[in-house]
């Protein structure tokens, strides 16, 4: 917890006890600089922030409250984005059926560009030492002649970030202020204003600068916050403002994110609507690769592997790294360890066989499993990046006047694709707080507000961030042995059991 | 699943308070017809301390608070004491023994800050909180500076903490200004309000009635009182502790076990002075007769059986919260509400 004096967080000191404290207290706030005072104040603008603005908004019990944002980028350049139909971002999130749920609720999910957006309602996983599979789709809790369920969607996070920026804009009104281009200069506690004011000792004061130099003769702002959201990613200055710690570690890997354009698929999907998304583990590879469909049979890749393995990748052509994507669904670990240690020019004069060549001579050899993503085709140029795998987790959430959601919370590993959802569960959360407060005389920043959110997400965010984790770890035993023979298994054991399988998966869907 | 039913930490921090930190501890308001007892003051200005720290003592009244305001709520839906049928925030509340301000800090931020915002579920536009214990209304004001919404509507006089008794409020002898040491915090417009004691829409007494001293009081003649600053139309609500064997098992037994089963301190509960749902009832049938009277009008069957009379129970589960429970209110805790017909 930051330093708040006992005298603030208990206001009442009884008089032989009162020379000591008050010594040392500011007793005067220079009265040149203005203090805006805001009820909540977000720090990061997100899809986390940003959905937390949008759904304050969006309640009639919460409209009214005087909300900021701030955000070192370029709103306006979000709210403006723009690419053709044919063209992804590399950034792509899929959102559970709970999280669209949500986005609709708060009116933000009819801003979202549904063309560039993608369902699927089968999900293949399977492990690449083994072969054992499993099948996530909703197939054991509908009747056949329904459409399949969704079982997540995919979205660009530019789409989304755009479409509650738009949701946001829809609602102005002067009791919401975005501050774009700026950053937080400081954050402190504040003062007593006493004899004209309240005493605000106990309320985080941040000034706020703008970034681009051409504003820079604006002089920077004071706001006071009643509470002061931390939305502001896995580095966060408000949770170090706080003085929360958080416990965690670095996977030693790196995810490759990728828009490739697939094949037509062999067969035609049956319905004709229905997308699969496809998931294989790697094991002496470091992590698991997905192909996650976006429309227009194009897909996203991200590809969980060690550093090195993850330069290599990068460095390689687009037709060598094309072959090693399409190997990576195909081959054999051995296969595929052997094809990572080609050299990666693309030297003509080479002698060394190219990648291409290896792997349509080393597919012949290998069985291939019946359910595998369409060859990628194409990579769109520029997409293709990595980033580094972590976990985080906040010791707390919320301190007073403080709450801290989405990665300044907790950071996993992206192999079930949750954090997004996880950090929209928790803005979900902390507004139906902040509107149990509003609308029950609560003061929103008050610890007794706050802990309502932090029961709530805690266990759930630790759940899910530790099933991940487990996951990774179990995926990262290479060769035969007990744990590869566990946890076949365990894999085949809940393939085969449906309501072990559904229950699996409505814990991943926040059903 | 085990339920717990606390009440007050009335005897709380007993043992932990050392007596000498408070040598000036002032009770003048203990009048002669006060219905404050003098143990009770001390008691309860021992607690000022820890009263607004959210995981002391008093965190099962916090946890409580916003009940109080659903309950408020369910009584105006039955019955506006304003007569417009739109909603508007024109109610003026009285909280009877506000203690450190819980709820009447809870209330005054659900006024709004200027006439053109819309109206809060409590349609409040003033409030007015009394407590006998100089110290608890002067921790009170202090912590309630820390809201500037709070503050500001101290300043303007909507929001008023009165170091005085509900007998001084109704002989119209009470102190108007909210502090007399604060600049701009003077409210004269208040001082006409003060002559017509009928003048609060709703009247509260959140955990007060079983802290009436029954040698200088009884609860009759103080809910009579509190009726009598009633306007007509207006509720009259509380929340008390039911006088049964469960309560007594839960109060005495368990939630003051040690720990890790208790969860109040040792001492906190006097279960013989709980009231129970029908005393409440009763008092206040016969305290609307004697609000009725007049020189040449006595209040009679008329006033009781027109009657509006709300009761709910109130459970606190370990690790869920608060729940009102239809039906519970024999058990312990319990809410109940009084109108004061037209």
């Amino acid at each position: 917890m930051r330093p708040i004096s006992r005298a603030v967080l208990r206001p009442y000191v009884c008089p032989t006890c009162r020379h000591g404290i008050g010594a040392g207290q500011r007793r005067f706030a220079s009265k040149s600089d203005p203090l805006d005072i805001y009820d909540v104040v977000c720090v990061g603008g997100g899809p986390a922030g940003l959905g937390l603005l949008a759904a304050l908004r969006s309640s009639p019990i919460t409209s009214k409250l005087k909300v900021a944002l701030i955000e070192s980028q370029d709103l306006n350049k979000a709210k403006a984005w723009n690419l053709e139909p044919t063209q992804f971002s590399n950034r792509v999130s899929s959102l559970t059926p709970s999280t669209v749920s949500f986005l609709r609720e708060i009116g933000a999910y009819d801003h979202l560009d549904t063309s560039r957006v993608q369902d699927y309602q089968d999900m293949q996983v399977w492990d690449g030492q083994t072969g054992s599979r499993i099948t996530f789709d909703w197939s054991m809790e509908t009747s056949p002649f329904e459409n399949p369920r969704t079982v997540a969607t995919m979205t660009e996070n530019a789409n989304l970030v755009r479409a509650l920026l738009r949701r946001i804009a829809d609602s102005g009104d002067e009791n919401l202020s975005l501050f774009s281009n700026s950053t937080v200069a400081s954050i402190e506690n504040g003062s007593d204003l006493a004899p004209q004011g309240p005493n605000l000792s106990a309320w985080p004061i941040l000034t706020v600068k703008p970034t681009t130099p051409t504003e820079t003769t604006a002089a920077p702002k004071r706001i006071a916050a009643r509470l002061l959201v931390g939305a502001d990613g896995i580095n966060s200055p408000v949770r170090s403002f706080a003085d929360i710690p958080t416990q965690g570690w670095d996977y030693g890997r790196h995810g490759i994110v990728a828009t490739l354009a697939l094949a037509e698929p062999a067969s035609p999907p049956f319905p004709a609507t229905k997308r699969t998304a496809y998931q294989r583990f790697l094991p002496a590879l470091g992590g698991p690769i997905a192909l996650l469909p976006l429309p227009n049979n194009h897909a996203t890749l991200v590809w969980s592997t060690t550093p090195e393995n993850a330069a290599y990748l990068k460095s390689l052509p687009t037709p060598a790294f094309l072959a090693m994507v399409n190997a990576a669904f195909r081959l054999d670990m051995t296969d595929l360890s052997y094809m990572l240690g080609l050299p990666s020019s693309s030297d003509s004069t080479s002698t060394s066989p190219s990648h291409q060549d290896e792997l349509a001579w080393r597919a012949q050899h290998t069985s291939i499993p019946p359910q595998i993503p369409p060859p990628a085709t194409a990579v769109q140029t520029g997409t293709v990046a990595s980033f580094p795998l972590r976990f985080r987790h906040a010791a707390q959430y919320v301190s007073p006047r403080i709450a801290l959601v989405g990665d300044a919370a907790h950071v996993i590993h992206p192999l079930a694709g949750q954090g997004l959802n996880l950090g929209l569960a928790d803005v979900a959360s902390l507004s139906k707080t902040i509107q149990y407060a509003v609308s029950h005389g609560m003061d929103v920043g008050d610890l007794l507000t706050l802990e309502r959110y932090s029961c709530e997400r805690y266990l759930p965010n630790a759940k899910i961030g530790g099933a991940c984790d487990l996951l990774h770890k179990m995926y990262n035993v290479p060769g035969e042995g007990p744990i590869t023979w566990a946890r076949s298994l365990g894999l085949g054991v809940v393939d085969s059991l449906p309501f072990v399988k559904g229950f699996l998966m409505k814990n991943a869907e926040g059903y | 699943m085990a339920s717990l039913r606390l009440t007050l930490p009335r005897h709380a921090l007993r043992q932990t308070c050392l007596p000498t930190l408070h040598p000036t501890l002032s009770l003048p308001q203990t009048r002669k017809h006060s219905s404050v007892s003098a143990d009770e003051l001390t008691h309860f200005s021992a607690l000022a301390s820890s009263w607004w720290d959210p995981m002391g003592p008093s965190r099962i009244l916090h946890l409580m608070n916003p009940l109080r305001h659903e309950f408020i709520a369910s009584c105006l839906a039955e019955g506006s004491p304003s007569p417009t049928t739109e909603p508007r925030a024109t109610l003026n509340y009285l909280d009877v023994g506000c203690g450190g301000g819980i709820f009447a800090e809870s209330l005054a931020r659900t006024i709004p800050l200027n006439t053109n915002t819309a109206p809060t579920p409590t349609l409040a536009a003033t409030m007015t909180a009394i407590d006998p214990s100089t110290d608890l209304i002067r921790m009170a004001r202090s912590h309630a500076r820390n809201d500037p919404t709070v503050d500001a509507h101290l300043r303007s006089g909507k929001f008023r903490y009165l170091n005085t008794t509900l007998e001084d409020v109704i002989a119209g002898t009470a102190p108007t200004t909210t502090e007399s040491s604060s600049p701009g915090s003077s409210s004269s417009q208040d001082l006409s309000q003060n002559s017509n004691p009928a003048q609060y829409d709703i009247v509260t007494l959140f955990e007060v009635l079983e802290h009436i001293d029954p040698k200088t009081s009884t609860p009759l003649t103080f809910l009579t009182n509190c009726l009598k600053a009633l306007k007509p139309g207006g509720w009259l609500i509380g929340s008390t502790i039911s006088r049964t064997l469960p309560s007594f098992l839960l109060n005495q037994v368990i939630a003051e076990a040690p720990w890790p089963i208790g969860v109040v301190p040792r001492g906190t509960h006097e279960w013989s002075k709980f009231v129970n749902p029908d005393e409440v009832k009763g008092w206040l049938q016969e305290g609307l007769m004697r609000v009725a009277d007049s020189g040449v009008y006595r209040g009679g069957r008329a006033e009781v059986e027109g009657m509006r009379w709300k009761c709910v129970g109130a459970v606190y589960v370990p690790g869920i919260g608060w729940k009102m429970v239809k039906g519970s209110e024999d058990w312990g805790n319990y809410f109940w509400a009084v109108r004061r017909e037209f």
